[in-house]
């Protein structure tokens, strides 16, 4: 009696723990079922709504394949997507994962990697000379293409144009210049106008990031994984180079986002050197408009830097779960194919991607009126084909937490080539 | 119940009578035995499953490596990583350095409140008691963000010591290794010290007050009464916060990402945060990550220990 007694509550609390993840299986839209592979609904995860979900919104109007499904598009904050891609892949369950997700590059080949065969290859889907090499490079694993590339990150100098010329300079001036030049125009815009020339924020290497892509080098070589600090001259002129804005007090001290953008849009710096995915929050203030224009990024004054650099950006990725043919249907006929949709994209929301047939349509031919009637879109699109392919490889964000560290060090008088050594030293014993 | 009274059954009940009573008494027992696990049995098997296995689980984790899902059994290469990381060491540090100066910080200033607020002569004690209590309620994400900007650069703690000439530039508080310390320990202070406080409150109710009484005719002074009376009282109190405080302050995560993020440069970051960061900011590697957990495991078992010897009842 008593037995059966609790072999009846332990059926019961099993019975009714199994109720629970069943309800779990439903909602992820049946992903565990076998065998046919049809299903009538896809679901997509991004995030930020006025940039990635506002495209796959426009993507899901565009589709004209045959395909008979929904799309259902979710939207989640970046870590949110990073947290549960890793806790439901590494469980080895694909339950509740969407069929589409957007990641970001410099992460991509940390999941391509640490989760072989969760993704769905693509390469035979979309057509990779398409898309700029940069994005290539970074989407593609073991001779594989899995990503579709999208947000390009293509990074430039955004400048005050009132202020270069209260400090007698015009928009040519900062075109197309290294980072020395950059340096010395702005002491003479602090000079003139007691702005600071741009913000830097000690803990976010970004800068860095920038400036060594401009010369096609990161923080790792090119096998992705071996840590390439000590002894990397590009690295070191990167640092070099930061030290020196430094040194020149020419940059506003951040430490978050809303305070990088506060600092422009209160037209406090004169310039913003990043990721183009910025235009829409130096637009907001409006009062600035026709006080701005976008210039290549500066390069490091090195043998083979380019003025083109990128900063951030992410693409597509379809999972291998049950409705990755729909998945990649979709994607091959919205952004792996269609160029109508880029312009809706850059008309609509203002969204650049890297597909290079779109970059010829009128859209992208527009003069904005905010940036001083320039063509911005075209001028970006053009600088994201110079963009130095690097293989950002799996380590992007962990060095970086060392990096930060021994950029302290450096700016606090220590030996560059000691710090990168050390540098060197500990991410070799930690990323093995 | 007493011999006597069972004696006195026995004689009274006629045989078969008291057989029929001991079986009914037996199986009555046997009844509330397995009530007692009705009871229990629903949350023994919640406890297993959503406890016991993910502990058992992160134990064994904690011996493998690997990408992702790529995990392989190292033995105890993760342990040997462990010390020779310097981002684990920097955390610990941060943390042990958190521990060390807020909690007792923090028990101190919780047993000052609370017998301040228990003087029964004092007026508008609801309100302060509330007003002391409030900061614990609020989110955890939402003061970190309202500290983060009251330190800013424009912050309104820069703009009052601008003005009364305490400084003459404006301090980067969270730019700063030492001060981005002080602004995350002020913090938590300010969070839970109320929490404290009110199990303070409630323990001091329970004191008889004729021992106040005696000890002031005896001529103690309020001091005294405090160290000599008040403090031995309210010792398994003391004991209770301080171990919550201490688990909850080597679990600390909310404020250091909110108001820092670990910067600048790692001199903030908390062990918690690393966990973090090694699970999912970089290319996750979740055994070494369980590996970091597990060290907290251990700090805590320890500190209880220790706290229970210092200042636990001997058995």
């Amino acid at each position: 009696m008593k037995k059966f007694n609790l072999m009846f509550l332990a059926a019961a609390s099993m019975a009714a723990l199994a109720a629970c993840s069943s309800g779990d299986e439903e909602a992820s839209g049946g992903s565990g079922s076998e065998g046919s592979a049809d299903v009538d609904e896809i679901t997509a995860w991004a995030w930020d709504p006025a940039f990635n979900i506002a495209a796959l919104e426009n993507a899901k109007e565009a589709y004209n394949g045959d395909g008979d499904y929904e799309v259902n598009i979710i939207e989640n904050a970046q870590d949110d997507i990073i947290q549960k891609l890793n806790t439901g892949l590494s469980s080895g369950t694909t339950n509740g994962m969407p069929n589409i997700v957007l990641i970001e590059d410099y992460r991509a080949q940390s999941f391509l990697q640490a989760y072989p065969d969760a993704f769905h290859p693509l390469t035979d889907v979309i057509n990779s000379d398409d898309f700029a090499d940069y994005k290539i490079a970074t989407t593609s694993y073991d001779g594989e293409q899995y990503g579709l590339p999208f947000d390009s990150g293509v990074a430039a100098l955004y400048v005050r144009t009132d202020y270069l010329e209260e400090a007698g300079y015009s928009v040519e001036d900062v075109t197309d210049i290294t980072w020395q030049e950059y340096i010395e125009i702005g002491k003479d815009v602090k000079e003139a106008t007691g702005k600071n020339m741009l913000t830097l924020d000690p803990n976010d290497l970004a800068q860095v990031r920038m400036m060594i892509q401009t010369n096609g080098s990161w923080y790792v070589e090119e096998d992705g994984s071996t840590p390439n600090i000590a002894g990397n001259e590009t690295l070191e002129a990167g640092f070099e180079t930061y030290k020196e804005m430094m040194d020149a007090d020419i940059a506003k001290i951040v430490s978050d986002w809303s305070q990088f953008v506060g600092a422009f849009n209160s037209g406090e710096v004169a310039s913003v050197p990043t990721g183009n995915w910025i235009t829409p929050s130096v637009k907001q203030a409006a009062d600035q408009s026709g006080k701005w224009a976008v210039v290549p990024m500066p390069r490091l004054d090195m043998e083979g830097a380019v003025n083109a650099s990128n900063l951030g950006g992410s693409s597509w990725y379809v999972l291998n779960v049950d409705g990755k043919e729909q998945a990649a249907d979709f994607l091959l006929n919205t952004f792996g194919s269609n160029p109508e949709l880029y312009q809706t994209l850059v008309e609509d929301i203002g969204a650049l991607g890297t597909y290079s047939p779109a970059a010829e349509g009128d859209a992208y031919a527009v003069e904005d009126e905010f940036f001083g009637g320039q063509q911005l879109l075209t001028d970006l699109s053009t600088w994201t084909d110079e963009i130095p392919a690097v293989n950002y490889g799996l380590h992007t964000y962990a060095i970086e937490d060392i990096l930060v560290t021994g950029m302290q060090d450096y700016l606090n008088g220590a030996e560059l080539d000691t710090v990168l050594e050390n540098v060197q030293g500990q991410a070799e014993a930690q990323l093995k | 119940m007493s011999q006597l009274g069972t004696k006195k059954a026995e004689v009274d009940l006629p045989v078969r009578t008291k057989y029929e009573e001991s079986r009914r008494q037996k199986t009555g027992v046997f009844f509330k035995k397995k009530v007692g696990w009705l009871f229990i049995i629903i949350s023994i098997l919640a406890i297993t499953i959503f406890n016991f296995y993910p502990m058992v689980q992160a134990f064994l984790l904690s011996f493998q490596s690997g990408m992702g899902a790529n995990l392989e059994y190292v033995g105890l290469d993760n342990w040997r990583r462990l010390f020779g990381d310097p981002t684990f060491i920097a955390a610990l540090t941060n943390t042990t350095i958190y521990l060390l100066i807020q909690v007792p910080l923090m028990i101190i200033l919780a047993l000052f409140f609370s017998v301040l607020l228990n003087d029964p002569k004092l007026k508008f004690k609801s309100f302060f008691r509330i007003a002391i209590f409030l900061p614990c309620v609020t989110s955890l994400v939402a003061y970190s963000v309202v500290f983060k900007y009251l330190f800013g650069i424009d912050g309104i703690i820069n703009q009052f010591l601008l003005n009364f000439g305490f400084i003459s530039e404006t301090v980067n508080f969270l730019a700063d290794p030492f001060w981005a310390k002080v602004v995350i320990i002020l913090a938590i202070t300010w969070r839970w010290t109320g929490y404290n406080m009110i199990f303070y409150l409630a323990a001091l109710q329970n004191v008889d007050k004729s021992i106040y009484e005696a000890a002031r005719i005896d001529g103690a002074s309020s001091l005294q009464q405090f160290f000599q009376i008040t403090v031995p009282m309210l010792k398994p109190i003391i004991l209770f916060t301080s171990i919550t405080s201490t688990i909850g302050t080597l679990q600390i995560f909310d404020e250091i990402v909110n108001i820092t993020n670990g910067g600048p440069g790692n001199a903030t970051i908390s062990i918690s945060q690393y966990i973090y960061n090694l699970s999912f900011e970089y290319t996750p590697d979740f055994g070494y990550a369980s590996t970091v957990s597990y060290v907290i495991v251990i700090l805590v078992v320890i500190l209880s220990i220790i706290q229970f010897r210092v200042a636990g009842e001997k058995k």
